[in-house]
């Protein structure tokens, strides 16, 4: 009989191999189908990117297909938002050649001439349900629409305005045409993506062991038999391989049938502003084979090389084994893998410490894998001695003897414990990090450029406003480089004193009242005071002006010196410039509008725009960290069911004769939930503490400030143990099961 | 030729004991018919083997007379009250109290102490850890396991590690002990003494002994012997006397 035919009459035949191959399958889809969606997220990103190359001008130079040649269009790009804080994506645009000459993006049918626009779908659906001068009279008329190839993402709003050339904004960027080919993947999302392949495909891998365990101490002893019947090490390889393909090869399968599925689940979480598109998460012939052969091929592996013991020693298995003690020395690299990770963040300033710090924190995760079942044998040791209940006695003594498989149940649990609370660690204190400094007053919109076109921008931005009723007026904003003694180069705002007032994130405390001067929230002592167009070149005196003092206000980001445009030689050409408008909350829509007509294109910049968009950012990460923490859990919940349900069906004939003799079901369960339930709570406590001290360096490396605290941090612990639990309320269903089954039945 | 091994109730067992007994027992697996109306009464301290060939229906009417399993009909009585119409709750606290359990291979946990295992139904019934490991301590002396008491089953021979099934079986003093098979993984001479220590044990405490077994020699040797086949008791022998069913 083949081996293939010996598994087919075992999976027949035997419900707990049949039990044990279901899971089985179902482990290696859910680790097949979430390989295949991670795998397929940078080349989603990617593909987005290249639908949206043609809204960028600048790509990195890895990107060869720049196009070159003469330049046949002029090319601006920028971010705008909508009155209720949504991106905008808007691509300026005037044409150098012929417009027919032009090659088109997928998605564009035509090129806007001046004073026209191409709107999004739903870009033009907002701006149809907004007045003109909150959002509409920004761009020109709108004569068309872009399609969805043209798109990011399907919900992307986007405008493509045209223009003359010489109303192009400074920042427009002469091109050879629209660039055909984006900046490759989204770096972040890739990143995540890499660490949701360990974080989510560890607890599949966890699952699938723990399926395997269901049957474990069976299968050793019908192996054992065949060993011992003259069954060679090559017999009873392909007999566990064949059994293993069967059940691996369906899940493969399986995962590849349930792709599509999670794919489109995958479409509808935002990411930088937006869903996907069905086709971004397509993924090529040769990934997809590689992945639903591998993974099937990596349990088939994992499987023949837990049969080392029956190929060396049938009669050992046949007879049971006692596990060897575990040693001390398992504590050793979980300080020392620390103690690198410190040391690295300490000393990060190039690529290569960046790598170790990688190194390093794969080495931590590695280490508690190490430690926690001897910290495992710890507690069971202490429960043995110490124990007042059987429950207690059952829970230690159970660690004690298998603390590996005690841990092994828990191990997926804690790595998305380890990977949340990093997550939890570092999230929090980035977000108070963003807008923590400001360049201009809160409320301030502005626009940066060069040369005299700012002058015409605050002109036209004025006319608007006027028109549009509003009071606010637009501040033309000098930058310069100040020297007074020993202090050189100091950047220093240029603006008359009313326009500071109104602008800068500055109490002017009355200065405006005497003579214009210098405006400084600090002494300037030390000599004459000399103004530079430039840093490094030589100032030119400012004669005798008065300097006031003044206050900050909030957390400025730059020096807060303000020298009055009334007291700066004729002769000094500054050569940044800023045109700035204070704005409400009620009007800031309209300010923007009128400042964007008047801009072409130019990037409006404002404090409250800037947090959005990084808002948006850590919003995007932290939802990924809330789906990756979910997913997680369930996995790790799942395995640690079937590994408590496994235990359960180890000591079946045990607990049926202790059933028997009349021990309550739900008495044995409290005692097999606490021999669950703690090395779960080991497991989680203890990767969550590391994953604080890694998110904490890690944050140390952005900032130097102190990491934040909150009760989130103990989010993933909770959910770590209620999952354990849940897990190991598997307990009763199982005792009641061996209740019902008949004692000899073995 | 048989060696009888002495069964007599004791006269120390001052506790009055009641008898099992069941009328018109049937049970049935989906078709197959286990127990086909099986009448059978065991008097206070008797010691009763139950033989008969494999798919008689022997562990079957173990099970059923324990109250591990229900009958389909009939009805089963200790000390004259009805037992198979409780509930699992209550037939579990009667296992717990009036019955005690003897199976093939000792069934004991293995990570715990002989001890241990002895002393676990007490635990589990809510006696303190020192009260119940000193009882337990107290049975495996009893059964001449003195000294391994902190062995763990591994670490025991087979009629070691039945005799501390034994002392488990006991630590609670039951009225009547169900035994399975308990000798069938053991060698004659070591399945022999473990009988011995069972029914001496037993008749120690005043308890009932009824005992499944395929082996026709060492059911032999107990006062009473009940032949079931096919679901239906075919003899009844007592020392001395046969009663055909």
């Amino acid at each position: 009989m083949s081996s293939f035919r010996i598994a087919l009459r075992v999976l027949r035949t035997d419900r707990r191999t049949r039990t044990s191959a279901l899971l089985i399958a179902l482990g290696v889809a859910v680790a097949t189908g979430l390989v295949l969606l991670l795998v397929s997220l940078p080349g989603a990103t990617e593909a987005r990117a290249d639908r949206a190359a043609w809204q960028l001008n600048a790509v990195p130079s890895s990107v060869s297909d720049r196009p070159v040649g003469d330049p046949t269009i002029q090319h601006a790009e920028s971010e705008d938002v909508t009155p209720d804080g949504q991106k905008i994506d808007r691509v300026d645009v005037a044409a150098l050649a012929d417009p027919s000459d032009i090659t088109l993006p997928p998605g564009i049918d035509r090129l806007p001439g001046p004073g026209e626009t191409l709107m999004s779908p739903a870009l033009a659906e907002i701006v149809d349900a907004t007045p003109g001068s909150q959002l509409g009279e920004r761009y020109g008329e709108r004569v068309g629409e872009l399609g969805d190839e043209a798109l990011a993402f399907p919900e992307q709003l986007v405008a493509l305005v045209g223009h003359t050339p010489d109303e192009m904004p400074a920042n427009a960027v002469e091109l050879g045409g629209f660039l055909p080919a984006g900046e490759g993947p989204d770096m972040l999302l890739s990143l995540l993506a890499g660490v949701g392949v360990v974080v989510l495909t560890v607890p599949s891998l966890v699952l699938i062991a723990s399926a395997a365990r269901l049957i474990a101490a069976r299968r050793e002893q019908r192996l054992a038999v065949f060993r011992l019947a003259g069954a060679t090490p090559r017999q009873v390889i392909s007999m566990v391989a064949a059994e293993t393909t069967i059940a691996a090869a369906a899940g493969a399968l399986l995962g590849l049938a349930i792709s599509p599925l999670l794919h489109h689940l995958a479409t509808l979480v935002p990411w930088d502003g937006g869903t996907w598109q069905a086709s971004d998460f397509e993924l090529g012939v040769v990934p997809t084979v590689a992945i639903v052969v591998g993974v099937p091929l990596l349990v088939l592996l994992a499987a023949v090389l837990g049969l080392r013991r029956v190929l060396s020693a049938p009669l050992g298995a046949v007879g049971g084994h006692t596990p060897k003690p575990l040693h001390w020395w398992r504590l050793l690299p979980l300080p020392l893998s620390a103690a690198m990770f410190a040391y690295f963040v300490s000393e990060a300033d190039s690529e290569i410490e960046a790598m170790l710090i990688m190194v390093s924190m794969a080495m931590i995760i590695f280490s508690i894998n190490l430690a926690g079942p001897w910290i495992t044998a710890l507690v069971g040791k202490a429960f043995s001695r110490g124990w007042r209940r059987p429950s207690g006695l059952l829970a230690g003594r159970r660690l004690t003897e298998d603390p590996r498989g005690a841990y092994r149940a828990t191990a997926g649990v804690a790595l998305a414990v380890f990977t949340g609370a990093m997550a939890l660690t570092v999230l929090p204190s980035l977000e108070s990090l963003s807008g923590a400094s400001r360049e201009y007053a809160d409320g301030v919109q502005y626009v940066q450029g060069e040369g005299a076109d700012l002058q015409r921008i605050a002109g036209e931005t004025n006319d608007r406003l006027a028109r549009y009723g509003q009071s606010e007026r637009a501040v033309v904003v000098g930058e310069a480089y100040l020297g007074a003694g020993d202090r050189q180069d100091e950047y220093v705002k240029v603006v008359d004193c009313r326009g500071a007032e109104q602008v800068l994130p500055i109490d002017m405390r009355g200065a405006c009242e005497g003579t214009p001067g210098v405006y400084a929230p600090y002494p300037l002592t030390g000599g004459e005071l000399s103004l530079a167009g430039m840093p490094g070149e030589p100032g030119t005196a400012l004669g005798d002006v008065p300097v006031r003092p003044v206050e900050e206000r909030g957390d400025a980001a730059y020096s807060t010196v303000v020298v009055d445009s009334a007291v700066v030689p004729d002769d000094l050409e500054l050569s940044y410039r800023t045109v700035a408008v204070p704005s409400t909350a009620a009007n800031s829509d309209v300010v923007r509008t009128a400042l964007a007509a008047a801009s072409h294109g130019a990037q409006i910049e404002s404090r409250e725009v800037r947090l959005a968009s990084q808002e948006g950012e850590l919003g995007d990460v932290r939802r990924v960290t809330v789906i990756g923490l979910t997913v997680a859990a369930l996995l790790g919940g799942c395995s640690a069911a079937i590994a408590t349900a496994g235990s359960v069906m180890d000591r079946r004939r045990t607990f049926g004769a202790l059933i028997a003799a009349g021990t309550p079901v739900r008495v044995l369960a409290r005692a097999l939930r606490a021999e669950a339930g703690l090395p779960a709570f080991i497991a989680t406590a203890g990767a969550g503490i590391a994953g604080t001290f890694v998110g904490v360096g890690l944050f140390s490396l952005l900032d130097d400030g102190d990491a934040v605290v909150t009760p989130w941090l103990a989010a993933p612990i909770v959910l770590g143990l209620v999952v354990a639990l849940i897990a190991s309320s598997v307990c009763t269903p199982a005792l009641n099961r061996v209740r019902s089954e008949p004692l000899s039945d073995e | 030729m048989t060696t009888r091994i002495s069964h007599t109730p004791p006269r120390s067992a001052t506790v009055a004991r009641p008898g099992l007994g069941a009328r018109g027992l049937v049970k049935r697996y989906g078709t197959e018919t286990a127990l086909s109306g099986v009448d059978i009464d065991i008097t206070p301290g008797e010691a009763v083997a139950i033989v008969g060939p494999s798919g008689s229906g022997k562990s079957t009417l173990l099970h059923v007379l324990a109250g591990i399993l229900p009958a389909d009909s009939g009805e089963v009585t200790l000390g004259g009250r009805r037992i198979d119409t409780l509930g699992e709750a209550a037939r579990s606290e009667l296992r717990r109290t009036e019955f005690g359990f003897v199976f093939q291979s000792g069934m004991l946990v293995a990570e715990l102490t002989a001890e241990e295992n002895v002393a676990l139904p007490s635990l589990l019934a809510g006696t303190g850890r020192a009260a119940a490991l000193a009882d337990a301590q107290g049975w495996l002396a009893r059964l001449g396991l003195e000294g391994k008491e902190r062995n763990r089953p591994g670490e025991l021979s087979g009629g070691q590690a039945q005799r501390v099934a034994i002392a488990r079986a006991l630590a609670h003093r039951p009225s009547v002990i169900f035994a399975d098979e308990p000798t069938g993984a053991l060698d004659t001479r070591t399945g022999g003494e473990t009988m011995r220590a069972l029914l001496d044990s037993a008749a120690e405490c005043g308890a009932a002994v009824v005992l499944v077994t395929h082996d026709r020699e060492l059911a032999a040797s107990l006062p009473r012997t009940v032949t079931i086949r096919d679901g239906r008791i075919e003899s009844d022998t007592r020392a001395g006397s046969v009663t055909a069913s």
